[in-house]
């Protein structure tokens, strides 16, 4: 190409388009991703081996791993643990990993595996837990033993110190505390060394690169790069864009190590490079918006905008409105939160509401900071370091650097839970059978099933850090270098397990049924019923029953059993888990999410009483069963939601799809502002919203490739339509298509 | 104790008048429109809606009704509607929801318990309460009560309304509404009848009286193709509205509300003939019948 200049414009339509391609690339030779789009990059064909793995959330994928790389193994199980050999092997995965420089982007590096997928076994074998197991597996429980990051670190010591900077701080601590934590400040100082490296590597190919570059802008754009990245091999940043390379290094190796996605507030953390730069005449917002754009198109990490600082005054700035102008010009699958709530900017809210009818691409998401914050301090944190917890994951918040808390690992089915506490009362000596002995039944099981979780969070918090520390977090922590101990291992100050529950319209709608056609109605017996359950609805008499269950009014309708049900569940989970702690000590908080684990959970569970077949997916997250109500109504949806809130800081997300003829004007605009602050005034803690086209929606359902940069928002997470396997896209479809007006 | 007969009560309503609302939808009507979009609220009494394609061929239905309205010869479902009263027993049995009945009595209290969940959205978003239908006006005791009950409650009120009625109806409810939204369908009295079934002299006469109120109106043309859908037509419309303006000393507001053919499957489920069948699926000169009413200075 010849032309001598390249806008911003074309540099980032040519980035966009590259990522289209690399994604079609993906879903070719990973097929489907159930999971963000992770903005990882294919490496070249020849360093390509696709193999089954385990997320970063426990979950199995297909996965694409570095052809002819392998760890060095320290255990006779042919795994490696602990920080010396984690460390050592991450070391060598980063000095081992290509280069990857788009000339178009002022950025340089992209990710292209995960070192997660070499964890084989995931869980050292050693550390034996199988005393658990009888219960995790009657239960179904995600247990989360092994789970690794869902917190947040605190970049800003990172910014602060550079890489240089963050080995001397290790230096000095090692020497300090020696010999405690010898093993731990080698592997932690090893992936320092391999970050450096593979950063120098970067600068030394963008310096050839540039000799070669005939185009004169690009050629300018590599020779800052080179530049730059010298620098940052060792110092800190100086102006805004080395701050968003460094943010975007420390988030690439973080995704690599084990998936993180946290990165924080943005907005807050940008900020003063973005005023000495400008006042300095350094840059231009034009300029500030393509930094962040290059940025986020090489992670999809979780950004707060705006919200609360310790005093409870709100943050946002100007940069804050770059940071959401950057993703509506991208256009890609992005993770960012708008906050909303007491004395907070509402232009946020109002731009944010203004991009998300207008691009229909599921973004921004909607941050509900008053209850989180209040909820928070229920746990007995200090409301100056409430405020500052911060939305940096699929639906749950962390204090940035200080807290951590397995957040989005631990799921509990309440189906699952439901199902044993049916059939061991219906076995227990006594009849006739009552709803008040199945309830009783259920809160003991599921009084059971938190206990056994309890103990499995032991188990994890007191061997994880030998199995896999989460070296790359402890970086930007608060504690783990000057302490010598691993986040996980008390390396931080606060300790706030995270432990959800699923399924919960599922349940409710289950003993709803119960109690109107089984008791009140007697059109069923107890025996009736379960015989059909255990014969998945089989036959014409079980379609019957079946459907006979699930035309029972169902909780978010309104002002019916089912709604009291969902309530009443929720009350019970939250007193559970928040009675007391873990054996250990941990403390343990309460959610509402089943994340996409909706189709996995669901595959696992046999037919339950609201008419569900086995094996169907389960209840999403605290929303209703799609159909809940004829009119499927926001505001109903909005209020039911809010209504089962667990109320200790950790959400329980409204997942919510509008038709876009509902926001074709301003007044409608104004109407889904007002939908979403009222939700929060109610006490809600979240909302994940997608304005969607249906006729769209259909017609890439059925032909995924005729829209390919179709983004939706799946859950927490956004991905693109044409990645998700066919099961997850019936999955929003049926949700979009309940949710359409009658 | 007033009960109404309600056929709907729709949460999220946007298009219904201010902010957010909800709409309370009144059974019965004194016209009939042959495009109407809810065919369901034209008959005051309840009435049974069968939807073939969700019958699983259970014949409980058969069994329990009174009247024998329902039979099944083999796999073919019939609906015997002249044999039924509506009595609703089929509807209990069928949980495949294909037989369900449209429009039952509710107290003032159940929709008030209904509507105001959404309260804290219609404080919010000054949005409110819009009784709708059928024809609501008709249920003269039951909307007044009502009215006055959200009215008390500090709830705005909205009606959508044909006008065909006694003044003397409309009126008092009047003190208990924030928002008149009045439908104007033909100048022409014979096509209005034509088109209606009834003449529009009544209608025009309830127009007038309200532009010689002081309450809020909004006139709204629904827009039919054959029946008003000409630049000639329109403009009479915008025209008399100019007049009422000027009875009312103020701009009164005028709105165009486009055909569709949604509702063609409430007609056959509730055993009807749907007349607008033979109409073009939308109005095609939508964008030049609004530039008429522009014209106006609407």
């Amino acid at each position: 190409m010849a032309v001598s200049t390249l806008t911003y414009g074309q540099r980032l339509d040519a980035l966009r388009a590259a990522k289209l391609e690399q994604t079609r690339e993906k879903q070719e030779v990973l097929g489907a991703m159930d999971h963000d789009d992770w903005a990882v990059v294919l490496p070249p064909p020849e360093l390509r081996e696709v193999i089954d793995a385990i997320s970063g959330s426990g979950e199995p994928i297909t996965d694409c791993i570095f052809k002819g790389w392998h760890p060095q193994s320290n255990h006779p199980s042919g795994g490696f643990f602990g920080p010396r050999a984690v460390g050592d092997n991450y070391r060598d995965f980063l000095e081992h990993h290509p280069v990857y420089i788009d000339p178009n982007s002022s950025l340089a590096g992209a990710y292209m595996f995960n070192f997660m997928s070499y964890r084989k076994p995931y869980w050292n074998p050693d550390f034996d837990y199988s005393h658990l197991q009888p219960d995790q597996e009657k239960y179904q429980l995600i247990h989360g033993i092994g789970g690794s990051q869902h917190f947040c670190q605190d970049l800003q010591i990172g910014l602060d110190l550079g890489w240089q900077g963050l080995l001397e701080k290790i230096r000095h601590y090692r020497k300090l505390n020696y010999p405690h934590g010898h093993d731990f400040y080698h592997g932690i100082g090893s992936v320092v060394h391999g970050v450096q490296d593979w950063i120098r590597r970067h600068a030394d190919a963008a310096r050839a690169m540039a000799g070669e570059e005939t185009n004169p802008a690009l050629r300018q754009n590599l020779e800052e790069i080179a530049a730059m990245n010298a620098h940052l091999v060792t110092e800190p940043p100086r102006t805004f864009r080395e701050a968003c390379q460094w943010i975007l290094w420390y988030q690439m190796v973080a995704r690599m190590f084990n998936g993180s996605g946290s990165l924080g507030q943005l907005d807050v953390l940008l900020a003063p490079y973005y005023e000495r730069d400008t006042a300095a005449g350094l840059l231009t917002d034009e300029e500030a918006i393509f930094h962040i754009a290059c940025l986020l198109l090489r992670d999809t990490a979780y950004i707060q905008l705006g919200g609360p600082d310790a005093d409870g005054r709100d943050v946002t700035n100007h940069v804050s409105y770059l940071v959401l102008e950057a993703g509506h010009r991208l256009g890609i699958p992005a993770n960012i939160g708008v906050s909303v709530g007491e004395g907070i900017d509402p232009g946020l809210l109002e731009r944010g509401v203004e991009i998300i009818v207008g691009d229909r691409h599921g973004y921004p998401k909607f941050l509900g900071s008053d209850h989180v914050v209040a909820g928070t301090v229920r746990n007995g944190v200090p409301l100056e370091a409430a405020r500052q917890r911060t939305y940096s994951g699929c639906h749950w918040s962390a204090i940035p650097g200080r807290e951590y808390g397995l957040m989005d690992i631990v799921k509990i089915n309440f189906g699952a839970v439901f199902n044993v506490a049916l059939r061991d009362m219906l076995a227990g000596e006594r009849a006739p059978h009552t709803l008040a002995a199945l309830w009783e039944s259920f809160v003991h099981h599921l009084a059971r099933a938190v206990a056994v979780v309890a103990e499995g969070l032991d188990v994890h918090m007191a061997h994880m850090h030998e199995v896999f520390p989460e070296l790359v977090l402890d970086l930007c922590c608060h504690g783990p270098i000057e302490k010598g101990l691993d986040a996980s291992h008390g390396g931080v100050e606060f300790y706030l397990l995270g432990v959800d529950g699923a399924a919960l319209a599922t349940v409710a709608d289950s003993f709803a049924a119960i109690e109107q056609r089984v008791v009140r109605e007697g059109r069923l017996t107890w025996e009736d019923l379960l015989r059909h359950l255990d014969a998945d609805w089989a036959g014409p008499d079980g379609e019957k029953a079946r459907l006979m269950m699930s035309s029972v009014p169902r909780f978010g309708h309104g002002n019916t059993p089912a709604d009291d049900y969902a309530r009443r569940i929720s009350e019970a989970f939250s007193a559970l888990v928040t009675a007391k702690p873990t054996p250990a000590g941990f403390r343990m908080v309460p959610g509402l999410f089943s994340w996409a684990l909706t189709i996995a959970m669901g595959s696992r569970l046999g037919a339950t009483p609201n008419g569900r077949r086995a094996g169907e997916p389960i209840s999403h997250g605290a929303n209703p069963h799609p159909g809940f109500r004829k009119d499927g109504a926001p505001t109903a949806l909005a209020v039911a939601v809010a209504a089962v809130q667990p109320g200790y800081g950790n959400t329980a997300p409204l997942q919510i799809d509008l038709e876009p003829s509902i926001a074709s004007d301003e007044a409608a605009r104004s109407q889904i502002a007002s939908l979403i602050r009222t939700h929060f005034d109610l006490g809600g803690t979240q909302i994940n919203m997608n304005v969607l086209d249906t006729q769209k929606l259909l017609e890439a359902y059925e032909d995924p490739s005729k829209y390919p940069d179709l983004v939706v928002r799946v859950t927490g997470f956004s991905a693109y339509f044409s990645s998700l396997s066919p099961e997850f896209r019936k999955m929003v479809v049926d949700r979009v298509l309940a949710a359409e007006s009658a | 104790m007033i009960r109404g007969t309600v056929f709907d009560i729709q949460r999220f309503s946007v298009h219904d008048g201010p902010g957010i609302r909800s709409t309370v939808f009144l059974k019965g009507c004194s016209l009939r429109c042959f495009w109407c979009h809810n065919p369901e609220g034209i008959r005051p009494q309840p009435e049974i809606q069968f939807e073939p394609d969700k019958c699983i061929g259970c014949g409980e239905c058969v069994v329990v009704c009174p009247q024998g309205a329902q039979h099944l010869d083999g796999t073919r479902r019939i609906f015997e509607r002249d044999r039924c009263d509506a009595c609703g027993q089929c509807v209990e049995t069928c949980y495949a929801g294909a037989l369900s009945l449209v429009g039952r009595a509710m107290a003032v209290e159940d929709v008030l318990a209904e509507v105001m969940q959404d309260r804290p959205f219609y404080d919010s978003s000054g949005g409110g309460v819009t009784l709708s239908g059928g024809e609501p006006v008709l249920q003269t005791g039951f909307a007044r009560a009502l009215l006055a009950r959200l009215q008390a409650g500090g709830v705005h009120t909205a009606i959508e309304t044909a006008g065909y009625y006694p003044w003397e109806r409309l009126e008092t409810l009047l003190p208990h509404i924030d928002l008149v939204m009045m439908d104007l369908k033909q100048m022409d009295s014979a096509r209005h009848r034509a088109a209606t079934g009834a003449p529009n002299e009544r209608i025009l006469e309830t127009a007038r009286r309200l532009a010689q109120t002081a309450i809020p109106v909004i006139f709204r043309v629904p827009v039919i193709p054959t029946v008003n859908d000409t630049p000639g037509a329109i403009r009479a419309i915008a025209a008399f509205v100019g007049e009422l303006s000027a009875l009312r000393g103020a701009a009164l507001p005028l709105e165009l509300l486009p055909f569709h053919r949604l509702a063609e499957s409430k007609y056959t489920s509730l055993g009807r003939e749907y007349a607008a069948r033979s109409l073009p699926a939308s109005v095609e000169n939508f964008a030049e019948l609004q530039t008429v009413v522009q014209e106006y200075g609407f």
